[in-house]
């Protein structure tokens, strides 16, 4: 908006909304457009103006290119809000479609996939059908990025209507940027389908590699992206391809040059050739180097990939050790990512390297010494102070330095005050002289007489003994050799790091964590249909719930890509007995745990389990779902290596660690802790409470029983809304959001013990009123990934009968919500 | 005394344009007539899901003519177009003789309006050239134009396809409006 377009959004007169609507309807033109800019103008600024809705479609056929834009925004907004009304701007948008301007023709291609309204998405078909078929690229292109929407809408649709094949016809278009947004649109839809929808054959390989060095560089990014997941079919294809993909190693835009470099690792799995591979990963060391002048947050991000790829082919930087020395003004989280990435390469060639550049910060001490007053902070103080001690013999003033600590001990925070103890006895160890003895009295003295904190004078004590009974014996204590470093706590694991580096250069390679740990995808109405298209055991082996990991080819998903452990959408128990064999999903028991609790509901049976009997429960415990287990082992036999398997749910709920249950022996019983995760194997279709396990051990058959899973588990610790937020959420959620349900033979006894017991489960009491002789009680809840829940609790106290309303932004999961009110409320 | 009109009408409608609706059932020819108005040819159309809006300049008048879709879907939306309207077109597929009767009902719906009490009402009994087309005077009795009290209404035999009867219509409107029957 240029400067004069500020005027629009200074109107807040009173009765703005029919005045607005007034001059939207004017027979003038301009004042048209001028109406149209201040209702954008309230809209960008949280106004509600789709009470307008209408009156501002009305202005929507238009020569005139700017309005038509800002109407196209308006209904890209409201028109979810007003699904009954948007229907009046179909025949504008099939008009659009057609005019000769090819940039309308996008535009409305554009903007109809933005409107998610089922009403209308029909009618849109036929338009998009004839845009991606235009004869202007660009119309094209746009129609391509619709189709990925239409998908998202309505995938059923898209199916029906061809679309996809459309889409895969754009791949041969001669246009580049329309290969690209083609390419990009399929990946998208892979991603949200659980079939194989978009395969490179060799006819498309050649197509994409040729449209790779023509499109631009977002353009490259979607090529090189769908490229990495192309597995050739043999280590000749793979050279080709990489040979031809390297030129994209000298790009200036990063994005390239990673998802080149994703592209080239994954290819290069399949290269045999030592030769080619070491020439590789000469080739893509510059690069990489590059990526590191740029600006710290490219910085870091260049250096998280690194981290992966180092780990993968420690060749690749192998020489160029020296690029990840810590430069003195580099932010601290690019400093911490460069020594992780030193550890990875240090080797026996460039050790010395690297221990020279660390030589180099132990000068500094001297440096550091020499500024001691400046020090303010209590953990910079500590620290310095622990050096002092440490490297006593090192540091020819070192008593004096200390001393003038001494002087200030009784006010030193707790921390220094440790560090000022052992600091001293370690002096007086190393130098065992009279300044060091009378310190160390005063610093004994104080710490015991003078202080009353019970640590300092534990400690202080134990160093006081310790030095009086035998003071070679307080020398090995005191000056004990330090372990040594290993550090082995950031390799991840293979199954992680394979997954890592086929989204490098996606946040997933940033945050180390499969893009399913914190990508969450709305689930469409659209995929349940596909899932009784395609019945659930026919695409064993197959996991949905690692569709964010776009997997080109369902059942010949390499192994090398294979998300970490993809249980398949079987519900069937033979399967997930199969899968009991596959190590790699399996969770092995560990040492035990045995923490207490109320009695657990029996879900195997000893008489079933051969006798083996299991209770478990689902819970929640200091912000984590676990799920508490009792096994009892009344066999004649000692049982071990327990290991548990959840089948697929509603809710993703699986083992976030190992079953923990030590050898029972007969007679014996354990009691364990297993923390769950939510989203890791989350079935399709209409949501259910089901929960399947499967136990498994050395010496019985796998066991399989059912849970029912308790909703309340889930609802966060955060849940508490400030009132205003609450009625703020309340209004903000449509009508249609609200779903109630009658519980006539519930009753509230005391509303305190009610309450109580609502807010351990986390659902947290906002207010209260009065309603004729009613009480109405209003709560909050926040289920995971923040969804808000509002809860409205209609009652008479002590009187049989509970109306409870809720409003949510995920009203299909008001079943379990009612079932988790009903159970909190009974109990 | 004929310049003092002249100036009066250039002030009335000079540059006003006159509202127009035209209605009727889908499949009757509103887009068809529209655009044989605006352009004076035949374009080929699809049931209009919405509206088309468009300038007609005849007479002197600008019409600003609105061509709302008449799917039974649709026509409820027809009353967010009622306030300020001058006119209405409403257009009868005269060869539809089945569906004559939901044409009555709609069109005596449409003059209860409150919002279009003043607007003056023009008939066109469209597709003259098929077969079986009942005329004006068939057409009127079915549609009971004997029952309108207190409004200005005409009909035209019209073909939108040959272009007949479309500008007679067209001329009584702007006479009539000219004559403040708007």
């Amino acid at each position: 908006m240029s400067r004069n377009d500020s005027k629009y959004f200074s109107t807040t007169k009173k009765g703005e909304i029919p005045e607005l609507k007034e001059e939207l309807n004017s027979q003038y033109k301009d004042k048209r457009k001028d109406a149209v800019k201040k209702v954008i103008a309230a809209m960008t600024v949280g106004k509600d103006v789709s009470s307008l809705f209408t009156d501002v479609v009305n202005c929507m056929q238009t020569e005139n290119l700017e309005l038509k834009k800002l109407v196209y925004l308006y209904l890209i907004n409201y028109a979810k809000s007003q699904p009954d009304l948007a229907i009046l701007a179909v025949n504008t948008f099939v008009k659009d479609s057609q005019d000769p301007n090819p940039l309308i023709r996008a535009l409305a291609v554009r903007t109809m996939g933005c409107i998610r309204v089922d009403k209308i998405t029909e009618y849109l078909c036929d338009p998009l059908q004839r845009c991606l078929k235009d004869d202007d690229p660009y119309v094209r292109k746009t129609a391509a990025i619709c189709v990925a929407k239409l998908y998202d809408i309505n995938a059923e649709l898209v199916e029906d209507r061809g679309f996809l094949d459309s889409l895969k016809d754009l791949i041969s278009d001669n246009n580049p940027m329309v290969v690209a947004n083609a390419v990009a649109a399929l990946a998208e839809i892979q991603e949200h389908s659980s079939r194989p929808i978009f395969e490179i054959t060799s006819h498309t390989l050649s197509k994409l590699l040729t449209a790779l060095n023509e499109c631009t560089e977002w353009g490259q990014v979607f090529i090189l992206d769908a490229l990495s997941r192309y597995k050739a079919a043999d280590a000749r294809e793979a050279e080709n391809i990489v040979e031809r993909v390297t030129p994209r190693l000298q790009h200036a835009n990063c994005a390239v040059v990673l998802s080149a470099v994703k592209m080239i690792l994954q290819q290069m799995e399949l290269i045999t050739s030592t030769d080619v591979v070491r020439n590789l990963c000469k080739k893509m060391a510059p690069p990489l180097v590059t990526l590191l002048s740029a600006e710290p947050e490219i910085q870091y991000v260049a250096l998280r990939n690194i981290n992966l790829i180092v780990q993968r082919r420690p060749t690749i930087l192998a020489h160029e050790i020296k690029v990840f020395f810590c430069k003195y003004n580099d932010p601290i989280y690019v400093k911490m990512e460069k020594l992780e990435i030193m550890i990875k390469l240090a080797s026996d060639r460039n050790i010395d390297q690297v221990l020279l550049e660390f030589k180099e910060y132990e000068s500094i001490i001297a440096t550091l010494c020499e500024s001691l007053d400046t020090l303010d902070e209590p953990e910079a103080k500590a620290s310095m102070i622990w050096i002092i001690g440490e490297y006593a013999e090192r540091i020819d003033n070192a008593d004096e330095l200390l001393e003038s600590f001494l002087e200030s001990f009784p006010e030193e925070p707790a921390q220094v005050q440790l560090q000022l103890l052992t600091a001293t006895v370690k002096l007086f160890l190393k130098k065992p002289t009279e300044g060091p003895q009378q310190m160390i009295q005063v610093v004994l003295n104080n710490a015991t007489m003078e202080t009353d904190n019970p640590d300092l004078r534990d400690r202080a004590y134990i160093y006081w003994r310790l030095l009086s009974t035998d003071p070679e014996a307080a020398k090995d204590v005191v000056l004990a050799e330090k372990p040594v470093i290993t550090d082995d706590s950031n390799q991840l694991d293979s199954s992680l790091l394979d997954e890592l580096l086929v989204n490098i250069a996606t946040l997933s390679s940033v945050y180390h964590k499969p893009p399913d740990a914190f990508v969450t995808r709305a689930h469409t109405s659209a995929q349940k249909t596909e899932d009784e298209e395609y019945p659930e055991g026919s695409e064993a082996g197959y996991s949905e719930s690692s569709s964010a990991i776009p997997a080109n080819g369902a059942v010949s998903t390499p192994a090398s890509v294979a998300p970490p452990s993809p249980p398949p959408a079987v519900p069937v128990p033979d399967l997930l007995g199969d899968l009991m064999g596959l190590d790699n999903s399996l969770v092995p028991t560990d040492e035990p745990a045995t923490p207490a609790g109320p009695p657990l509901p029996i879900l195997l049976p000893a008489s079933t389990g051969q006798g083996l009997q299991i209770s478990a429960q689902l819970t929640r415990r200091d912000g984590q779902v676990f799920y508490s287990m009792l096994f009892e082992n009344n066999t004649q036999v000692p049982l071990d290596g327990f290991m548990i398997q959840f089948n697929k749910n509603t809710f993703g709920l699986a083992a976030g660690g190992p079953l923990q249950v030590p050898q029972l022996q007969p007679g014996t019983s354990a009691r364990t802790l297993l923390p769950m995760v939510m989203f890791q194997n989350v079935s399709q279709g209409p949501p259910n409470s089901l929960l399947q396990v499967a136990v498994k051990n050395n010496q019985q058959p796998v066991w399989y029983f059912n849970d029912k899973i308790p909703f309340h588990v889930f609802f966060t610790e955060d849940g508490k809304m400030e009132r205003s937020a609450f009625l703020e959420t309340w209004r903000s959620l449509p009508d249609s959001n609200e779903v109630s349900k009658d519980f006539p033979g519930l009753v509230i006894g005391s509303v305190d013990a009610t309450l109580e017991r609502l807010a351990a489960s986390n659902v947290f009491f906002i207010a209260k009123r009065k309603n004729a002789n009613q009480d109405v009680f209003y709560f909050s809840a926040k289920m995971p990934r923040g969804i808000p829940l509002l809860i409205e609790l209609t009652t008479v106290v002590g009187s049989p009968g509970v109306k409870s309303a809720i409003k949510t932004p995920s009203p299909e999961m008001s079943a379990f919500l009612f079932e988790a009110i009903e159970t909190l409320l009974k109990s | 005394m004929g310049l003092v009109f002249t100036k009066l009408f250039s002030s009335l409608f000079g540059n006003k344009e006159a509202r127009i609706l035209v209605l009727g059932l889908d499949n009757a020819g509103k887009t068809t007539i529209l655009y044989r108005l605006q352009m004076g040819e035949v374009v080929s159309t699809i049931p209009t899901i919405g509206f088309n809006v468009e300038t007609v300049q005849y007479n002197n008048i600008k019409f600003q003519v609105w061509d709302l879709g008449g799917q039974t879907s649709i026509r409820p939306y027809w009353r967010c177009y009622f306030p300020n309207t001058q006119a209405i077109i409403y257009v009868v597929d005269s060869s539809d003789t089945d569906r004559l009767v939901i044409a009555k009902e709609e069109f005596h719906a449409i003059l209860e309006e409150e919002e279009l009490k003043g607007a003056v009402v023009l008939i066109f009994a469209n597709k003259q050239d098929l077969p079986g087309a009942l005329d004006d005077a068939a057409v009127t009795e079915s549609l009971e134009l004997h029952k309108i009290k207190n409004r200005q209404w005409s009909i035209f035999k019209t073909s939108a396809i040959k272009g007949e009867g479309l500008f007679e219509g067209l001329d009584w409107l702007s006479n009539t409006l000219k004559s403040g029957g708007g």
